[in-house]
């Protein structure tokens, strides 16, 4: 009875502290730390395409942004190292897919400088890609 | 001095929780507040012809030709708007989900539009999508 008394406020603190590790775990399994993708793109709507469930590991994801630079992973480079690199691709593994990341605000003739790059290396089918489903309201 | 050390041993494994659990919720807001959730993103597919090829002469019982200007949307030569498009194409592909359809874009069209319309044609249905650019 003493010693209960010497302890003052006698919250018990276990469940607190399991709750705040089980979220804890939960975000830190959750969160994406470093975006690959550029994030000043704003992609078109496409409601009613097949949703992208995961990038596959062959698929080469180029990003065009407003003024029609283009990037991936987030890393710029120029036209003509862009078509280096799809070519050197194309006679390492033959055909892959190619998904274009385009801003609605870019010109045809931006994506259209993309899309003839992998035409002349080889690549016939291409995707684009569009928001199913908005998450981020703000833009 | 003596009851000091006396209650100390006491409890011998009382462990200093509060540095803990400062250090557990500085964590827990951080994660919280950088938690973005993501975009589910879907993908258009489209068949995309040689640069130096011409497009196919074109044959109205097989193929349906769109165009794509600055403006708006042209469809056997008279202007169309998004929703009229969505219309008529739902109702082609009642017939045939594999018609060929040409999309065919003006370099100063927005990119937007095209996407538009392959969601459009994506919505009705139709597989067999060509763009080309004039």
């Amino acid at each position: 009875m003493a010693r209960k008394h010497s302890e003052g406020c006698g919250l018990d603190m276990t469940p607190m502290i399991d709750v705040v590790f089980q979220l804890m775990i939960f975000f830190i399994v959750t969160i994406k730390m470093e975006s690959d993708v550029n994030p000043e793109i704003r992609l078109p709507d496409a409601k009613h395409g097949p949703i992208i469930e995961e990038i596959p590991p062959q698929m080469l994801v180029v990003e065009v942004d407003q003024h029609g630079i283009i990037s991936m992973r987030n890393a710029r480079m120029t036209p003509d190292h862009f078509r280096n690199l799809m070519v050197r691709r194309y006679n390492q593994i033959g055909p892959f897919p190619v998904l274009i990341r385009a801003d609605r605000r870019a010109k045809h003739w931006m994506v259209k400088r993309v899309m003839d790059m992998c035409t002349e290396a080889g690549i016939w089918k291409i995707q684009f890609a569009g928001i199913q489903e908005d998450k981020t309201p703000d833009n | 001095m003596a009851r000091e050390r006396k209650r100390r041993h006491d409890q011998p494994a009382a462990l200093e929780m509060t540095p803990m659990i400062d250090v557990v919720f500085q964590l827990l807001i951080f994660f919280i507040v950088t938690l973005k959730q993501e975009d589910i993103l879907s993908h258009l597919d489209v068949n995309r012809p040689a640069p130096d090829s011409k497009p196919p002469p074109e044959k109205p019982q097989e193929l349906l030709t769109i165009l794509v200007y600055n403006e708006g949307f042209v469809l056997q030569g008279r202007r169309i708007s998004l929703k009229d498009l969505d219309r008529q194409l739902t109702r082609i592909a009642k017939f045939s989900k594999t018609i060929s359809v040409i999309i065919k874009c003006t370099s100063d069209s927005p990119h937007l539009y095209l996407m538009q319309l392959l969601d459009v044609c994506a919505k009705a249905g139709l597989k067999n999508l060509n763009v080309f650019s004039m």
